[in-house]
């Protein structure tokens, strides 16, 4: 699927969602409608039942995001819910989703809502039931191709997408790279950085390169040796530093945030793409707290946690909601040429021979 | 009265010492036991990984491991160095601080308990912080001072094994120096008598007299070094160096995991310290240069008249390198937006601290771990000094196997052990996965023989007729325990629990594959924020940790010698 | 293994104490300590086990006490059975009603000395006005009445000493065991506490076993001696009978110093009473057959101090002989003197003022009384000191 509001790809993106969805084009408010009436809480509608909220008390949620931005977001809709305590579990979207499934396999239901920052798992999940089908009544705000299909199990709460970053103090500006292929350059040796595999950005970026440049980039972009990381705090804090020249994931939100601090760095578009991922937040099926988790869908859904997904520094999403306002640095989502993966199938396929490949280039 | 009717009169039964014996014994067994057979099993299982139990039971985990050979070599090297340098820390500084009259002798030996307590983390992280080549503080300042390059890279496995060797090396010179404190100074004075030189009568008299106690002491450092975690996760991932506990973290936390392999690893490295710690034990019991015999001998003191400020020196420099230097390094990062050598005045702040203050990582976690610490070293101690007595001063049948049931988890490592205990305890109905009992059920476990090794060695000092006087007197079995025996234990048993705590606080290994959402503790969670967040915010809240830790110790410390009453000694 | 016998909650009073040792066999694994050995304590007698390190006295005494388990036999107290390999039974050792003085005076350095002493009367849940009495009474009966508020971490081992002992007598017990008690004690002091102790016994009127292997201890000590030597009892009897009428010549030798002379015995010259034995170098040596028969290799032992030195031909008609000195030791109390005699050297402890120098030639008698006829031994190759080994008491 790829990823325009506006703009020449639209007709893309209409032809990726009839592939997908089908009849279910306009069944958002189809299927809001089959229900009771939605309550209007705070400045958005929600199905969830507020008495029996008030008494769960308490929100799990499990985030692919660093902490700060885990938190970030916990503290946001806790501040908004002050008799819920919020608490959460971060990790890297691969370990998080091997976290849940562990857990699901021996009975524990512990997570109320989670988000993972790849397409991959959460088609998985909801193939093995794992989401929670509700239907919320701010859906209605979604494109269907931001929703799961058949739709109710996740939803798209943003976009995050990725160019290179590199440190202006080490990197003059002639010699810096202009396109992906540039990283391929021996002198980066030994001083580029990228993600760990369990990275969802890291996955959709080996397969969107790889449809671009065919196998032999990735083989050549071993060679340089980088060095992998959780978090894309860690990315930015060694460019900062000037232990890295350069990192391969170089997330705008990332960079917006660190220009911010003051890091010497510069972000640089390059001209083939950028290859982006959707962050896809769903409620959990046989969650402790049900009630609470379809609250929280149905706040990050509405404008108000799509502002603060979007304005928030540690997170800066763009946002796919339709009425959604420009990000924080002014951009929209459409002033970007995002690369996404639009077979599906194909994708998921791929993550097996993906994992290999980065295990072998990391050493293990 | 004839003999018969008397036996007739009375009824044979099992003694209360006999059912306590079997109970603690049945609670040990299954605590150390079962996650092991776990551990087993996963390394075992050759079929879908995804299907539990296995279906299919193979070796082709362990072919799998000859892929790997690298990762097994890394873990030896670093191992080896890390015990070389930590057995030279701690030599030289038990020399030092036993056998010469270097001066502020009291001070030096108990600052050289200090870095046990700190973390080996705040180390790495220091280190890091200290040595990566390019922000690295120190090679920050050689570059000011013209010199071109990388003075010092700690990003290595050279850094991993300095920063493994600077903890260690405090436990080098504890078991060192008791052991030089157990030599009788008259076997030197004999030498010196027959007109040896000083340097001939060390190479010659004490060298060989202490050997077998370095020996032991060396190869129990480096089983440890084997299955150390912490150092080797920060300053080894980032630059794609695994050893083979850092591995298994990294099979285990990916997508898919990959268990059976990181279970065969785990086994490997089990059975590698397994030996060690048999290889340890024979040379312990087979010879008498074990300490404990409550015959203290005075060490004579030799004067190294000028020299021995340089001595001081070198403790100090220890103590200045695994203390002073990792504190200050975080003081300094953790004041700054982005940490680096020579900060401009904008760079300073106040936000990491407010920063971790907030964060749900310091406030819950360092709660929990305050509380998770406490009751491991109170619950702890207390089976521990039941386990101790039972096994040196009971008559009970099989007591012999209790203490090696105990003192088996020492040669597992933590990390190993953990992933164990993730399995056992997922598929026991009990709701206790991922909550915090479970995380003291573990640290219970792996702790048991740090526990046992403080515990037996106050216990066999203690002398035998005390306790048989009692018996004398009439008392019962609880009665003397209670009157006798925990009173003169009780310097021990206070030492265990400070231990213990400190040990729980700091655990790494074992946490960070237990911790769930609402069981958080300090040390894996300041790991986690390494990891997705900035060094000077982690800084911060390590520091934070640290003040936290220190603050309740001290009142522990000074809650003891208060209900001690005056004029105990 | 069986589930031993441990009745009764309370320790047991006992009317009458004496003590029944049968047949008491104690193992260490492998290693026989006591090979069945059987004795009887009279009520209110002293009995000192008396041997070398390595006798097995302490191991017997420990099981007496009941904290060491026998392999076999049988032990009896106040005509109670402790413990009975036969029927299953082994008392434990806070239930048999006795005390005990430990060698290292085991005294709690974490209590004061009153509480160290009221410690078996709190045992016992006595009143608090009884346990203040008893407690007093026994620090005045040690004269260490003034000490009773005192940490007892920091008295002296004298101190320590009879403190361990107001503790043992404090509940008034019928029997008191005695694990060496003084040898951790000097010289001066250890003679004087053993009148002490001997006094407080008699004044008690308290059955005790006593183990020492200091012989001076045992002589002044005890009603009667049992001497033991590796596992096994040797002779068992009053001071006296041990001292005069040693049964062989380990007790011989063990019990003060004694020469031992051997040699074929002359029926033709026994006259009086007495026995003559001819040595090998021709000596004709009379003593006291002591109703014993001589057996395969007949000897007599002669006490170093019954041996009377002079420097001019004695009036004694029979065992008296020249002899040339070939050394002297001057140890205070007497001298030792070594004379030759016969081919050999026998050894005179003597007290008397001339000086003597060595190779002056002098005479040596004894009193045919005072040569005692060892048991018959079976003999066997090269061993001077083989005996029989019996255990039936005297």
């Amino acid at each position: 699927m790829t990823i325009d509001t506006n703009g020449p790809t639209r007709r893309r993106l209409l032809q990726a969602g009839a592939a997908i969805g089908g009849a279910t084009l306009a069944s958002g408010k189809v299927w809001a409608q089959a229900k009771a009436a939605p309550v209007k809480v705070l400045d958005f509608q929600t199905y969830a039942d507020m008495a029996k909220v008030e008494q769960e008390g308490q929100f799990v949620f499990y985030c692919h995001e660093n902490e700060a931005g885990t938190a970030a977001i916990v503290s946001a809709f806790t501040k908004d819910f002050p008799k819920i305590k919020g608490s959460y579990v971060r990790a890297q979207t691969g370990a998080l989703y091997s976290k849940v499934l562990a857990e699901r396999s021996a009975g524990r239901f512990d997570v109320d809502v989670i988000q993972l920052s790849d397409l991959a798992p959460a088609v998985d999940f909801q193939r093995k039931g794992g989401y929670e089908i509700y239907h919320s009544p701010e859906a209605g705000a979604y494109k269907p191709h931001y929703l799961s299909n058949p739709p109710g199990a996740y939803f798209w709460t943003g976009v995050d997408f990725t160019g290179i970053c590199y440190s202006t103090d080490r990197v003059k500006e002639s010699e810096a790279p202009k396109n992906w292929k540039d990283l391929l350059d021996p002198r980066w040796r030994g001083s580029m950085s990228c993600k760990i595999a369990a990275s969802g950005l890291q996955f959709v970026q080996w397969y969107e390169l790889r449809k671009l440049y065919g196998d032999a980039y990735w083989k050549e972009f071993a060679k340089q040796q980088p060095h992998a990381f959780d978090s894309r705090v860690q990315l930015m804090d060694r460019l900062a530093r000037g232990d890295d020249k350069i990192t391969a994931v170089g997330e705008y939100a990332a960079y917006v945030l660190y220009k911010k601090k003051g890091a010497k760095i510069a972000w640089v578009a390059p001209p083939d793409g950028l290859p982006a991922t959707p962050l896809i937040v769903g409620a959990v099926s046989k969650a402790p707290h049900p009630e609470t988790a379809k609250l929280f869908v149905d706040w990050a859904m509405s404008l108000r946690g799509q502002k603060f997904y979007q304005d928030n520094p540690n997170l800066i999403y763009g946002s796919v909601r339709d009425d959604a306002p420009p990000m924080v640095t002014g951009a929209k989502l459409s002033d970007f040429k995002l690369l996404a993966p639009t077979d599906i199938n194909d994708y998921l396929a791929s993550h097996g021979a993906f994992n290999k490949q980065w295990s072998a280039m990391l050493g293990l | 009265m004839s003999d018969t009717a008397i036996a007739r009169q009375s009824m044979p039964r099992v003694s209360a010492q006999a059912i306590a014996g079997m109970v603690v014994a049945a609670i040990v067994g299954v605590l150390v036991l079962y996650p092991i057979f776990f551990l087993l099993q996963a390394a075992l299982d050759v079929g879908d990984p995804d299907v539990r139990p296995p279906t299919a039971y193979g070796l082709d985990n362990f072919a799998a491991l000859g892929r790997y050979t690298g990762i097994l070599m890394n873990t030896l090297l670093v191992s080896a160095a890390a015990t070389a340098m930590a057995i030279v820390f701690g030599f030289v500084t038990a020399w030092i601080l036993t056998r010469t009259n270097v001066p502020f002798r009291r001070t030096l030996e108990q600052l050289m308990a200090v870095p046990y307590y700190v973390t080996p983390l705040l180390g790495a992280f220091a280190w890091s912080l200290l040595g990566a080549p390019q922000s690295g503080f120190i090679n920050q300042f050689w570059r000011a001072l013209g010199g071109h390059g990388v003075l010092l890279n700690m990003i290595t496995p050279f850094g991993i094994a300095w920063v493994m060797a600077l903890f260690e090396g405090s436990v080098a010179f504890f078991m060192i120096g008791a052991v030089m404190k157990s030599m009788d100074p008259s076997l030197e004075e004999a030498s010196q008598v027959l007109g040896a030189s000083r340097l001939r009568t060390m190479l010659f008299v004490t060298l060989p007299l202490v050997a077998p106690g370095v020996l032991g002491a060396t190869i129990y450092v480096f089983a440890e070094m084997l299955g150390s975690f912490t150092a080797a996760l920060v300053l080894g991932l980032p630059n794609r160096f695994y050893v083979v506990t850092t591995a298994i973290y990294v099979l285990i936390s990916q997508y898919p995991p990959r268990l059976p392999l990181a279970a065969a690893m785990g086994v490997s490295l089990f059975v590698v310290m397994f030996a060690m710690m048999l290889v340890y034990r024979r040379l312990v019991t087979s010879r008498s240069f074990v300490t404990v015999t409550g015959k203290a001998f005075r060490p004579r003191r030799m004067d190294m008249g000028g020299l021995r400020w340089m001595l001081f020196g070198a403790c100090a420099l220890y103590v200045l390198l695994s203390v002073v230097l990792p504190f200050a390094t975080l003081i300094f990062s953790s004041l700054q937006r982005i940490a680096v050598a020579f900060p401009t005045a904008a760079n300073w702040t106040l936000a990491n601290y407010r920063g971790a203050m907030q964060m749900n990582a310091v406030r819950s976690a360092l709660a929990n771990s305050l509380l998770l610490g406490i009751a491991t070293a109170s619950i702890g101690t207390l089976l521990v000094a039941l386990l101790c007595w039972l096994v040196y001063r009971s008559r009970l049948p099989g007591r012999g196997l209790i203490e090696h049931v105990a003192m088996f988890p020492q040669a597992v490592p933590r990390l190993v052990f953990a992933f164990g205990m993730m399995w056992a305890w997922l598929i026991i109905p009990l709701p206790i996965y991922g909550t915090i009992w479970l995380l003291l059920i573990a640290y219970l476990t792996v702790f048991l023989p740090l526990g046992m090794r403080t515990i037996s060695g106050v216990m066999l000092q203690l002398d035998k007729t005390l306790e048989e006087s009692a018996q004398m007197c009439g008392a019962p079995w609880i009665y003397r325990l209670r009157t006798v025996t925990v009173p003169l234990l009780r310097p021990g048993l206070l030492a265990c629990w400070l231990l213990l705590f400190i040990a729980s606080v700091r655990e790494l290994g074992a946490s960070i594959l237990l911790m769930g959402p609402h069981s958080k503790v300090i040390t894996p969670a300041i790991v986690e924020s390494w990891f997705a967040t900035s060094a000077e915010l982690t800084a911060a809240m390590a520091l934070i940790q640290t003040a936290v830790v220190a603050v309740a110790m001290g009142i522990f410390v000074m809650l003891t010698r208060q209900a001690a009453g005056p004029g105990v000694e | 293994m069986a589930f031993w016998n441990t009745s009764a909650e309370q320790p047991l009073e006992l009317q009458s104490a004496s003590i029944e040792v049968q047949d008491l066999e104690i193992r260490y694994g492998d290693v026989p300590a006591v090979r069945g050995i059987s004795f009887t304590v009279q009520p209110g007698e002293q009995l000192t086990l008396l041997g070398p390190s390595g006798c097995g006295k302490t191991t017997t005494l420990r099981a007496l006490a009941g904290l060491e388990r026998p392999s076999g036999g049988t032990i009896r107290i106040g005509g109670h059975v402790m413990y009975s390999r036969e029927h299953g039974i082994d008392i434990p050792a806070e239930r048999r009603g006795l005390s005990m003085v430990f060698q290292s005076y085991a005294i709690w350095p974490h209590m004061t000395v009153f509480d160290n002493v009221a410690y078996g009367l709190r045992v016992r849940r006595r009143p608090r006005a009884e346990i203040d009495t008893r407690v007093r009474a026994a620090l005045d009966l040690v004269q260490m009445g003034a000490f009773a508020g005192r940490r007892a971490s920091q008295l002296s081992g004298g101190q320590q000493q009879r403190v361990a002992l107001a503790r043992a007598c404090a509940f008034s017990p019928q029997i008191l065991l005695f694990d060496e008690p003084l040898s951790n004690l000097d010289a001066k002091l250890r003679a004087d506490m053993r009148i002490e102790l001997r006094e407080l016994q008699h004044r008690l009127g308290v059955t005790s076993v006593y183990v020492t292997h200091d012989l001076e201890e045992a002589l002044a000590m005890s009603d009667r001696i049992v001497v033991m030597r590796d596992g096994i009892i040797e002779q068992s009897g009053t001071p006296t009978e041990i001292y005069a009428h040693p049964r062989n010549a380990f007790v011989a030798d063990f019990v003060g110093s004694s020469n031992l002379v051997r040699g074929k015995l002359r029926p033709e010259l026994a006259r009086d009473g007495l026995v003559a034995l001819e040595t090998a170098s021709g000596e004709v040596v009379y003593g006291d057959p002591c109703g014993r028969s001589p057996g395969a290799d007949p000897t007599l032992s002669i006490r170093t101090v019954h041996l009377q030195f002079s420097a001019e031909r004695p009036q004694a008609t029979v065992n008296a002989w020249p002899v040339t000195v070939r050394r002297c030791v001057f140890q205070g109390d007497f001298t030792q003197i070594y004379v030759s005699w016969g081919g050999r050297d026998l050894v005179i402890r003597s007290a008397a003022l001339e000086p003597v120098s060595e190779g002056q030639s002098a005479w040596i008698s004894a009193d045919p009384r005072r040569c005692v006829l060892l048991e018959g031994a079976i003999a066997t190759a090269g061993d001077d000191f083989t005996v029989a080994p019996r255990h039936s008491p005297r």
